[in-house]
């Protein structure tokens, strides 16, 4: 029978070892997978019952933060300054997960990243709290004058700090408090939630960064940036016929300024005072392929490596698609069409030029800290793209410079302080447009990039769109650099 | 002949007993730390009651060794620690889950340590038990069908698997499977000649005899009854696994495992058809994702779980197996999952190998072919036991409800797998006395 009884051991053993194999793919193969299954809400019942670390602000305010809470959940998330940073740190809900810095962050809340869990046993045995603060490069301060500068318009403005990509301010308007989700009643939560999603203004909806509109002109930086690199267009050549509107082949209407002006020029001159004939002709010029390149390499099409969740990537035509339709190219150079920009987006397109023509990734964590105060993780810059050569990005910033002390952008004026900008306004089709502002400053050592964008203005041209949003970047700016 | 004393003296099985000893301590420390870790996981205090429960769990342990070194010497010292420590992890984990029912465990292992003493007092040579081999098949099947019987069976979770006395329920069936393991042996072993006897070949295919098939058909018509009528599916696949696979090892007939396989998957595919709760079983299995708020539930919150685990767990009483229903018994090894990690179910499933494996040596060593066979069953028995239910819980296989050995919660589990240690332990000291004598007598001989 000895034959027989080891077939057996080997056949149980074999059984054994598929188990082993079947545990391998359930714990570590497929593990993401099935704790990221939609179904799976034991990560959040999970986190809601642990301790949570607080979110601050790099001024030290804190704007999330859990208290006790005396029920069976014991604590309660709580969001001190309400709506100002709804969509920074998005909500931390049982019935509706999380959101914002809430989600990106929750290993390093609730302690569960690596860095943390090595000295997890230790901490067990000296009743120790694992979890973990973040701090993020936001500073309440500016947090609060760029949401009074915006005020109740629809819109959104992201501030930038160009050399490390750290975002300094991000508001939007309208935004939800986070605190009514964050609540342990379950039919309270969901009608909060039910009236948010009702709400046409959308106030769920960070337009910061997952909202995209027609960027208009303020896009000419970029077409303008590619003009430069290729050698399509230089500060001096060519000049551009000074006319009112531009043919278009293919039987296409043809493309007109602003209230049938007449404009042309040279490079700097045309963005000077954003004359949509001249850069839908660069446009032209540059090609398909250039042209799709050039919004590329700013980051267009591609989703920005933000620590926020969700963000969506803004959108350029294709070098095919360009290429089969010319009118469609020429309109694309101005930032019409199928070009779609998030205000983060933008803002990195200024700052991308601030930064000799290397967009930083951006970030809103500057560093997580244990309980006990020491730093566990700190955030260190790096490039995400190349947008243009360090003399092009010069050459632009000069003449963004000239749009501001002497163009459609003037209102951003601060005195004592040289601010490069660009204004853009968007057509909506709805007899209202978008207004625009992209800036930096200072010129020479830029310490902040900013985007505004103001939602639906009535009856704005191009002239008249700088003196809506550039004011509310000025504001931000001026607090920023700590000018009067 | 030499003296009982002698053979206690003798130098081999005291560095045995002196091993079992040392990884009974290991096993109790184990246990211990896992309980003072769930204790800080839970509350970040120590327990206040751990240090009777390590007395408790060493005392338990103890008893059973100083049995083994008095009763059964020779025998194999690896199995009892294996055994103390998947106890006490089960224990653990059942203390973390529920109170009430770890106090009830409590006292089922002082009873199962109970049995395991009994047995090993009452059964001084295993060959005494094939004069009862009848006696045996009665009583087993009468304990497999007494969940049937109007008064006494009660319905649980849809299957009828249990008999009640007063506020105690107990599952015959546990119990059955062990007796039955016995038969089957002796039986196999004395008509293992007839049975492999070819009467028809096909080629060169061996054909049973079909006058011989009474037994074969009994056992398949026992684990039908046992699917249909107290919809067990884990003890009917159980059982009739268990009778082939000793069929096969009595005979050496491959073609037994064929028949027995057709025969299975035929009256599994019969059952299929006609029975709900075996349709939904195989349709959860193949996915459970369609009705994972419904029938697929429990399931889909073990994957879940053993996610939520990954390598390292997620420390003890820091996981949240509670959303599993039925997670102190049939689904235990998912808590283990979670809050262990791979590394946690790796050691268990080493465990349960490491326990098969010595089950084997025991069996490949035994000379009387009784004592082999029976071994061999034995051993079975804990493998596809241990098999079918981590293998449910973790989707390998469709999910039948049947508790893992010596881990999951319940008294009539923990007494039979108590039962079945201590016959292998005496199967595995009566060879060894047999060595030691016939060294013996040859040295004495040259002598």
């Amino acid at each position: 029978m000895n034959r027989q009884i080891r077939g057996l051991g080997i056949g149980l053993s074999v059984l054994f070892v598929a188990l082993f194999l079947q545990l391998n793919w359930l714990q570590v193969v497929d593990a993401d997978h099935l704790n990221n299954h939609p179904g799976n809400s034991r990560a959040v019942v999970r986190d809601f019952t642990q301790p949570r670390g607080a979110i601050q602000t790099s001024d030290g305010a804190v704007i999330a933060e859990s208290t006790p809470s005396g029920d069976q959940f014991e604590r309660q998330r709580r969001y001190p300054e309400g709506s100002l940073f709804g969509h920074l740190t998005g909500y931390f809900s049982f019935t509706y997960g999380t959101d914002g810095v809430e989600r990106t962050y929750n290993d390093a809340l609730t302690g569960r990243n690596q860095k943390l869990s090595l000295d997890r046993l230790s901490d067990l045995l000296l009743k120790k709290e694992h979890s973990a603060n973040v701090t993020l490069s936001v500073s309440k301060s500016l947090q609060q004058v760029a949401s009074e500068a915006l005020g109740s318009r629809k819109g959104a403005v992201v501030a930038l700090d160009p050399h490390t990509g750290a975002v300094l301010a991000m508001v939007d308007y309208p935004v939800e408090d986070p605190n009514p989700l964050a609540g342990h009643n379950q039919t309270d939560v969901r009608d909060a939630w039910t009236a948010l999603n009702n709400d046409p203004a959308k106030p769920l909806l960070p337009r910061t960064y997952r909202d995209r509109y027609f960027p208009g002109s303020s896009f000419k930086v970029v077409t303008a940036s590619a003009g430069l690199e290729t050698g399509t267009a230089t500060i001096t050549r060519p000049s551009y016929p000074f006319v009112s509107q531009l043919d278009l082949p293919q039987g296409s209407p043809p493309l007109k300024n602003f209230g049938g002006e007449v404009c042309g020029g040279t490079l700097p001159e045309a963005l000077r005072v954003s004359c949509n004939t001249s850069f839908a002709q660069l446009g032209l010029d540059l090609g398909a392929d250039k042209l799709e390149a050039g919004a590329q390499s700013f980051g267009f099409t591609k989703v920005p490596p933000i620590d926020l969740p969700f963000a969506r990537p803004s959108t350029f035509p294709t070098t095919a698609e360009l290429a089969r339709d010319k009118p469609a190219q020429a309109k694309s150079a101005i930032g019409q069409q199928d070009v779609s920009a998030t205000p983060l987006q933008m803002a990195l397109v200024a700052a991308g030029i601030a930064n000799d023509g290397v967009v930083m990734t951006p970030h809103v964590m500057a560093e997580v800290r244990d309980s006990e105060g020491r730093v566990v993780d700190k955030y260190q810059p790096k490039p995400w793209t190349t947008a243009v050569s360090p003399d092009v990005a010069h050459t632009v910033r000069d003449m963004m410079v000239g749009v501001v002390e002497g163009g459609t952008g003037t209102l951003a004026q601060i005195p004592g302080v040289t601010v490069a900008g660009k204004t853009g306004t968007a057509q909506t089709g709805r007899d209202t447009s978008h207004t625009w502002f992209v800036a930096f400053a200072p010129a020479e050592n830029p310490r902040i990039a900013v985007a505004v964008i103001i939602e639906d203005q009535p009856n704005v041209n191009e002239a008249t769109g700088g003196t809506i949003a550039a004011p509310v970047a000025r504001t931000v700016m001026q607090a920023a650099l700590g000018t009067p | 002949m030499i003296a009982n004393t002698a053979l206690r003296e003798s130098v081999v099985f005291r560095s045995r007993r002196n091993t079992e000893l040392g990884l009974i301590v290991l096993a109790a420390v184990l246990t211990g730390s896992a309980y003072v870790l769930a204790s800080l996981g839970r509350s970040s205090t120590l327990p206040v009651d751990i240090v009777p429960f390590l007395l408790v769990i060493l005392g338990l342990l103890a008893v059973a060794h100083i049995a083994t070194r008095r009763l059964a010497p020779a025998a194999n010292g690896i199995m009892l620690p294996l055994a103390g420590l998947l106890n006490g992890i089960g224990y653990v984990f059942i203390a973390r889950l529920d109170k009430d029912l770890a106090a009830l465990q409590a006292v089922w292992t002082a009873l199962g340590i109970a049995v395991f003493v009994a047995t090993l007092v009452l059964v001084r040579r295993v060959r005494d038990l094939e004069r009862f081999r009848y006696t045996f098949a009665l009583v087993g099947i009468g304990l497999l069908l007494m969940p049937l019987l109007p008064v006494l069976g009660r319905n649980i979770n849809g299957s009828r698997l249990w008999i009640r006395f007063g506020s105690v329920t107990f599952q015959p069936g546990e119990l059955a499977k062990i007796v039955l393991c016995i038969f089957f042996a002796s039986y196999l072993v004395e008509k293992r000649e007839l049975l492999s006897e070819a009467r028809h070949r096909v080629g060169a295919v061996f054909v049973p005899n079909f006058k011989h098939f009474g037994p074969v058909a009994l056992a398949w018509g026992v684990s039908i009854v046992i699917m249909t009528a107290e919809r067990d599916l884990g003890s009917s696949l159980l059982f009739f696994t268990l009778f082939i696979a000793m069929l096969w090892v009595a005979t050496g007939r491959g073609a037994y495992l064929g028949i027995g396989g057709v025969m299975f998957g035929a009256g599994a595919f019969m059952a299929w058809r006609s029975f709900g709760h075996v349709q939904d079983r195989v349709t959860i299995w193949i996915n459970p994702w369609k009705t994972a708020s419904g029938t697929g539930y429990q399931i889909v919150q073990a994957l879940f779980a053993f996610a939520a685990g990954g390598l390292a767990g997620t420390n003890l009483a820091q996981g949240s197996p509670q959303r599993i229903p039925a997670v102190s018994t049939d689904f235990i090894f998912a808590a283990i999952g979670e809050e262990l990690g791979l590394i946690g179910t790796t050691a268990i499933v080493i465990a349960f190998l490491l326990m098969v494996a010595t089950g084997i040596r025991i069996a490949l060593r035994a000379e009387p072919p009784f004592e082999k066979l029976l071994a061999a069953g034995l051993t079975t028995i804990i493998g596809v036991q241990a098999f079918v239910i981590i293998g449910g819980v973790t989707r390998l296989v469709p999910l039948t409800g049947i508790t893992l050995p010596f881990v999951s919660y319940g008294g009539s589990s923990l007494l039979a797998n108590y039962l079945l240690l201590a016959l292998l332990l005496r199967i595995s000291h009566d060879q060894s006395v047999r060595e030691q004598a016939e060294a013996y007598a040859a040295s004495e001989t040259r002598a």
